[in-house]
């Protein structure tokens, strides 16, 4: 069936794939390389402070990632149902079921599961789920499991809070000395935090040419090349590629190119995307005309390193996580991003597994929309585990509250 | 004979139970309607429910300027535009109650609650979840664990003394828990009760998430049941204005969309 093509393809997206599957490829054999090397494994929740793992050599594994890989190829319901079978609740987030299940039956995982870790680094700033999963980790594997517990903020980060983190740092940094049996390399970290500020700047800068109507990118994009700086975070790889996105997208802006071909309406998109149906799903709006010009999940690693000695700055960085803050420090987020986008809508995806991003969200949506005065729709699905999704009941959401836009 | 100068918009609704079909005049006045169950294809239904509105109304397919399909199986249909029964039903309603804001529908297997403006366009909606609870469907399972008519719910929830509770949300408990209260010796109208508050509390339970704004109207099949109308309205502390003709609310607003989108200079010979 010949259908128009109303999606622009970025060129970078080889580049992408290049750097994603180098990444995967140096991680595979990480069995050959790592030891010879000294540079342990380390399977790390999105929101560890990964710089310090990188001045110690550790090479960093997200399991986060892998997860959504999992749910793009579609196996993620296979790989939960093995979990399940274990004992692992249904109710439990799509991505620690798919990884466990992974580990159990690593013939039916992507790239036959992930390489076996040295350490594992949690940090629950987004999330409580990652404490008991990397606990299941550890009696696994038998392997050390460093935790950071980043307290709550209810308003601003005080002090106290990242003094606390801070002294975790510091102790984290003692037991990766004992672990890898290499020093502390301040002028390493501060190397460190010095790329995944210029990387986060340039993601930054790539977001914000977004502003311009019609939009240069789409959420699917946006989804697809944050990959970098999740598991690249800290590298000179992700900097790299980053430019090269950075002066696509700047040559979009300039030439008027829009993601969606005749840009009529611009949403903002809320929590992590729906992996296995990532381009049929945004296919229903993207086909009328309709296009998501920024979310708040990619703009988690759009966020600024805090200032102060880098293990200061490490410690309110990851505590001012957006997914470890308040309600109206969320809702604000999203009405900031409306007026700041010229968006004439939004799309809260409410995210079966991931419960501290989903829980408050018709809270936010009714405050977003009674500040903004733009409709809000909510479609309830879940980032990787396909067997939640119910596709015409989304479908007809989906497409009345396009009507109700155009209306 | 027809009348060769009059145009006629037909407006077609395939529900996930039922078929609706509603023909409207020039004057936007519905002059036939016609439901049937959607049972396996619902567009065989509704193709022969259209024909036997043309056959009742004298007229032939070339009267008909324009077709709106709604409901779950409208794009099975052959209809020149289709639309979500959300836009149609607030589309509807907005006819037929012109201060209406709040519109409750409960259908087969939705329920879902629409914030209308002012003309009839959607400013909200919230619909149930994946869930059977709370729609015509789970009447329908709790109606045959009774072994009652659904269409006797009404009248036996008016009966009742000493109201059951059911307290599960999923259908399949639910049913578990009535057939426990038919075990325990309960009465058909204080079980059936029970079954129209769990109804009404899901319902409002939605309706908590939109807000509830008066004129409230209440559409869907399930709205002819006297025992979850009283029980809704007595949750959400309101009244309720309920159509003549509740369930073919949403086709009427797709045959009003068809009298839209109809060519205005179209001849119709």
């Amino acid at each position: 069936m010949a259908e128009q093509r109303r999606y622009r393809p970025l060129a970078s997206t080889r580049q992408l794939e290049k750097t994603m599957t180098r990444y995967y490829a140096l991680t595979r054999y990480h069995r050959l390389w790592g030891r010879p090397l000294r540079r342990p494994l380390a399977w790390v929740t999105s929101g560890a402070p990964v710089e310090l793992l990188l001045a110690f050599n550790i090479h960093p594994v997200y399991p986060e990632n892998y997860g959504a890989i999992c749910g793009t190829r579609k196996v993620s319901a296979k790989l939960c149902k093995v979990a399940e079978a274990a004992g692992y609740s249904q109710d439990l987030c799509s991505y620690a079921r798919s990884h466990i299940g992974s580990i159990m039956r690593p013939d039916l995982a992507p790239m036959g599961g992930l390489p076996r870790p040295d350490l594992l680094v949690a940090c629950n700033n987004i999330c409580g789920t990652v404490l008991k999963w990397y606990e299941a980790l550890a009696r696994i594997f038998n392997v050390p499991l460093l935790v950071l517990d980043t307290p709550y903020l209810p308003g601003e980060v005080t002090g106290h809070a990242v003094g606390y983190v801070h002294e975790q740092l510091k102790e984290m940094a003692a037991d990766l000395e004992k672990i890898t049996g290499r020093r502390f390399d301040a002028r390493g970290l501060e190397k460190r935090l010095l790329l995944s500020k210029e990387t986060i700047s340039l993601w930054r800068e790539i977001r914000e040419f977004c502003r311009a109507e019609p939009s240069p990118l789409n959420a699917p994009d946006l989804f697809i090349h944050m990959a970098p700086i999740v598991v690249l975070r800290g590298t000179k790889q992700s900097l790299k590629y980053y430019r090269q996105l950075r002066d696509e997208v700047k040559h979009r802006v300039d030439q008027g190119l829009g993601a969606v071909e005749n840009e009529k309406i611009r949403l903002v998109w809320d929590n992590i995307a729906i992996w296995y149906r990532l381009f049929a799903f945004f296919k229903d709006f993207s086909q009328r005309g309709a296009c998501f010009v920024t979310d708040t999940y990619s703009g988690g690693w759009a966020v600024e390193l805090s200032p102060g000695d880098p293990l200061e700055s490490l410690a309110s960085t990851y505590t001012e996580i957006f997914l470890n803050r308040s309600l109206e420090f969320r809702a604000r987020q999203m009405i900031d991003l409306i007026k700041d986008f010229n968006a004439h809508g939004f799309v809260m995806h409410s995210n079966r597994s991931c419960k501290p991003y989903s829980l408050v969200q018709e809270v936010i949506r009714r405050q977003v929309m009674r500040e903004t005065g733009v409709p809000g729709l909510m479609v309830e699905a879940d980032m990787a585990d396909s067997r939640v999704f119910a596709n015409e009941p989304v479908k007809n959401r989906v497409q009345a509250f396009i009507e109700t836009l155009e209306a | 004979m027809s009348k060769p100068v009059s145009k006629f918009y037909l407006g077609v609704d395939i529900g996930s139970l039922t078929t609706k079909v509603v023909m409207v005049d020039e004057e936007s006045r519905i002059i036939a309607r016609a439901t049937g169950r959607t049972g396996f294809s619902g567009r065989e239904v509704a193709s022969r429910l259209a024909a036997s509105l043309l056959i009742e109304l004298q007229l032939s397919e070339k009267d008909v300027a324009a077709t709106v399909a709604t409901g779950y199986g409208r794009v099975t249909f052959p209809a020149d535009r289709e639309m979500s029964e959300i836009t149609c039903q607030a589309r509807g309603i907005y006819q037929l109650f012109n201060k209406a804001e709040t519109v409750i529908d409960i259908g087969g297997q939705d329920s879902k609650v629409i914030k209308v403006l002012p003309g009839g366009k959607v400013s909200d909606f919230t619909m149930n979840d994946k869930c059977a609870a709370g729609t015509g469907r789970f009447l329908e399972v709790m109606a045959g664990a009774l072994e009652v008519d659904v269409k006797e719910l009404g009248g036996l929830a008016e009966e009742a003394s000493d109201s059951c509770s059911i307290s599960s949300i999923c259908t399949v408990f639910a049913e578990s828990e009535v057939i426990s209260h038919i075990a325990a010796g309960r009465t058909k109208p204080d079980i059936v009760a029970g079954v129209c508050n769990s109804v009404a509390a899901r319902v409002a339970a939605l309706t908590a998430r939109t807000g509830l704004a008066p004129d409230v109207v209440f559409t869907g099949g399930v709205a002819r049941n006297k025992g979850v109308v009283n029980a809704l309205a007595a949750q959400l502390g309101t009244r309720l204005l309920i159509p003549d003709e509740p369930e073919i609310t949403a086709a009427l607003g797709a045959a009003l969309f068809a009298r839209d989108i109809a060519p205005k200079n179209k001849p119709c010979v």
